[in-house]
């Protein structure tokens, strides 16, 4: 089997070969996608008083956790789960938008933007029910601010 | 190794040191990583046939995980598995949304029936393989000047001869063959090859 191949190759020739395969490679990424890796530290000071909700569930690439309920209705729903220490960010996304949750509830406001900025705004209610429009393609980041806690989730794209 | 400057920063400084003075703000030293690391986010992607817009949603969410990451990374001596495997779970996690994700005959000529149907080696192993390239490249960058600029010269296009190596160089011509040698084994013993690891399962969402 190839990759069991005892590597680096003790051939000059092969590790010279491979070694160019490699800068080549380095010469063919795209200037468009260097351009997204570099703009994407533009996020660095914006994030700098927000502690990040690890995306800790994603119902399109994780099992099922028991006793998951999805509220259904606008066809195929995906269900997220963000958490920083005690704090949980849940959201269902359908065609039709955004339905999330914020716990504990302490009312405040979400903010959900790309990386080009804010696709909507909303209250979050008194049981930290929200809700914000369909996101756009691409990476989305809920930023949440409440009384008690401001968090950011990690970037993920939804649509 | 002591500068935190990116633009000045050795060739050869290490992911954590880039890591550390990118987070303190360092625009240099984050461009450092995107130049040294763009291309094997890419290669991990190309694993996975995506459509050209997934594959640049997937590029993008990987350097803004990155940067949300930087003062939070476990081992940022190891910066090349974690985008390895972050770009993976974002693959699998881009492919099961299937938003522009159609459906393809394998035996069809489109761009990504071609990237599919002739490697036979599984995921696991190309994106080995990308890890490996990257290690290269690195283990490349901490070699003396003189071995950086031998072996360029020899992966040229075309290729140099060892004559005119011998002439750029300032070497005897018979030098050249020894010294070619010595810089690929000092290569091979790199620490940048050693204890190349490979990512844990796809889509463990979020848990490092």
């Amino acid at each position: 089997m190839e990759v069991m191949r005892v590597w680096p190759p003790a051939d000059d020739d092969a590790l010279l070969a491979e070694l160019g395969t490699a800068l080549r490679e380095a010469e063919q990424v795209s200037p468009a996608y260097l351009t997204a890796a570099r703009g994407a530290f533009a996020w660095r000071t914006v994030d700098a008083d927000l502690a990040i909700a690890e995306l800790m569930f994603d119902s399109a690439c994780d099992p099922e956790p028991a006793g998951l309920t999805r509220s259904g209705g606008d066809g195929p729903t995906r269900a997220l789960a963000f958490r920083r220490g005690p704090v949980t960010l849940e959201i269902e996304v359908t065609g039709a938008g955004i339905v999330g949750q914020l716990s504990p509830a302490t009312g405040g406001r979400v903010t959900a933007r790309t990386a080009e900025g804010v696709f909507d705004e909303a209250v979050v209610g008194p049981v930290g029910f929200f809700s914000l429009a369909a996101p756009p393609p691409g990476p989305v980041r809920i930023d949440a601010h409440t009384a008690e806690y401001d968090l950011a989730t990690s970037w993920v794209v939804l649509a | 190794m002591t500068s935190v400057d990116g633009r000045r920063a050795a060739p050869g400084a290490g992911p954590e040191v880039l890591v550390a003075a990118a987070a303190a703000g360092d625009q240099g030293a984050w461009d450092e990583l995107v130049r040294r690391y763009a291309p094997l986010v890419r290669s991990v992607i190309r694993v996975h046939a995506m459509e050209p817009a997934d594959a640049a949603d997937v590029n993008q969410t990987v350097w803004l995980r990155l940067v949300e990451h930087l003062d939070r990374l476990r081992d940022p001596g190891a910066l090349a598995t974690w985008l390895a495997t972050t770009t993976r779970r974002e693959c699998y996690r881009q492919l099961r949304i299937g938003r522009r994700t159609q459906p393809f005959d394998p035996y069809d000529d489109s761009p990504i029936a071609a990237a599919l149907v002739p490697d036979p080696d599984t995921p696991d192993e190309q994106v080995m393989r990308a890890e490996r390239r990257q290690a290269l490249r690195e283990a490349l960058a901490q070699l003396p000047p003189r071995c950086r600029e031998l072996l360029a010269m020899l992966l040229g296009d075309p290729p140099a001869s060892y004559r005119q190596i011998s002439e750029r160089l300032g070497m005897p011509v018979g030098s050249v063959g020894p010294t070619q040698a010595r810089c690929l084994r000092r290569l091979r013993e790199s620490p940048a090859l050693a204890a190349l690891l490979v990512g844990p399962a796809p889509c463990e969402a979020g848990r490092r």
